[in-house]
């Protein structure tokens, strides 16, 4: 979730567009890491030391591991531990800005440092996340909303970015949550959770959006607005609210059930305290999570 | 595997789901008639009428859910093989689904190859 994060981060200290954001996000698959960039991230090479291997590269047909041996900036033994490293996906996404010349290795090493202040991020670990920080930077996100963050929402709202990941696709931006005293419906679908810990969760977002939204979830190619858009939106709500019924269910001894899901076309949607909007920026477009507490 | 004179009811209230289920058993059998039911009340009415060899079933759903609908199929048919395909399961939810005689439990998004070994075990030596 860390590349989701520093998408966010991006954009929210308006270093990249949205457009330059999705252009390299949408690149993250087919990416692989440079021995570069994983070793500016490890602090073992500088970004001028890398500019500078690069540019002999660019003059001398050899591997950049062995120009940063020669050069004394790297050893071998640390060439074939730096290629043999999990890499984390944030750093596919610098990596990715870089070559598009949104930014200069120099300038990512900067961000990456100023990002890493900034959510208390001061321990990546290359493949595995760290879970307290996650959950850190989830409690960002109600923070950001002025919201006081607890267990609960923040486990709805890590549940909710780890769902998008897995049923609709990675490359998504969290983008600023705001708190509503009521949100407008343009079109979607409603399901409330009930029982020990009530509230209403909605899916909102137009109808171009949510043919793509519909497509990546069914894994089907819906062409036009039909009744399975309704169904699959209705059945993505539906099953990340299970998941998140089940968790708190198996976690905390909570008993919480789930109505059906129902579509929504028109009204606002409004709690008796405050709804929170939590938007997601995918390249066909923003998909709000509404929740009304 | 042929089914074709198997009847398999399917009770989803998302019209997706039921049409991705029937797409699955489509893909791994052929032939069965496929009936459909879109919340639990339906899915009981249309038990008794049909007395179908397998059913898939939904847990949330409108009017009568899959908890309530699995205990009356059950009374009327002690033998009925049902199995609920659902994105909610929690341990009670699981236990209680057992308990009432539900023979699997599927969690949704499905892949096809649960699907079709459910169809062989369940249709197969029948």
């Amino acid at each position: 979730m860390y590349t989701q994060f520093l998408g966010n981060y991006l954009l929210q200290q308006g270093l990249v567009t949205q457009d330059q954001l999705f252009n390299a996000m949408s690149r993250l698959s087919q990416t692989h890491i440079k021995l570069g960039t994983i070793a500016i991230h490890e602090g073992l090479m500088t970004a001028n030391e890398v500019d500078e291997c690069l540019y002999v590269q660019t003059r001398e047909d050899k591997r950049f591991g062995e120009i940063a041996v020669e050069r004394g900036y790297l050893l071998e033994d640390q060439v074939s531990e730096l290629l043999s490293m999990q890499t984390p996906e944030f750093l596919l996404l610098g990596q990715n800005l870089v070559e598009d010349g949104i930014f200069s290795y120099e300038e990512l090493e900067r961000v990456m440092f100023d990002y890493k202040s900034d959510t208390e991020l001061y321990d990546l670990s290359l493949d595995v996340e760290n879970q307290d920080a996650v959950e850190n930077i989830i409690s960002k996100f109600f923070v950001m909303a002025e919201l006081q963050p607890n267990d609960l929402n923040v486990m709805y709202l890590e549940l909710m970015f780890n769902s998008l990941i897995r049923f609709i696709g990675e490359d998504f931006t969290p983008l600023t949550p705001m708190v509503l005293d009521e949100f407008p419906i343009t079109f979607g679908v409603t399901q409330m959770v009930v029982g020990d810990h009530e509230f209403e969760t909605h899916i909102d977002c137009d109808r171009e959006t949510a043919i793509a939204f519909s497509s990546r979830y069914a894994k089907e190619d819906f062409g036009e607005f039909n009744e399975y858009i309704v169904a699959a939106l209705e059945d993505f709500l539906n099953l990340h609210n299970g998941l998140f019924i089940v968790n708190v269910s198996n976690q905390l001894s909570k008993d919480i059930s789930l109505s059906p899901p129902y579509i929504t076309e028109e009204g606002v949607i409004s709690g008796p305290n405050k709804c929170v909007d939590f938007p997601v920026a995918y390249p066909f477009g923003t998909v709000h999570l509404i929740v009304a507490f | 595997m042929d089914i074709t004179n198997k009847k398999i009811l399917v009770c989803d209230d998302s019209i997706l789901a039921r049409k991705q289920l029937m797409d699955a058993v489509k893909e791994v059998a052929d032939g069965g008639t496929f009936i459909e039911g879109v919340n639990g009340q339906d899915a009981v009415d249309k038990y008794k009428a049909e007395k179908p060899d397998i059913v898939f079933m939904d847990i949330v759903m409108p009017e009568k859910d899959g908890t309530t609908a699995l205990a009356e199929i059950k009374e009327f048919d002690n033998d009925a093989v049902i199995i609920i395909v659902s994105s909610v399961g929690t341990q009670e939810q699981l236990k209680k689904a057992i308990q009432l005689g539900a023979k699997d439990f599927i969690q949704k998004p499905f892949e096809k190859n649960q699907i079709k070994e459910i169809i062989e075990l369940r249709l197969g030596g029948k």
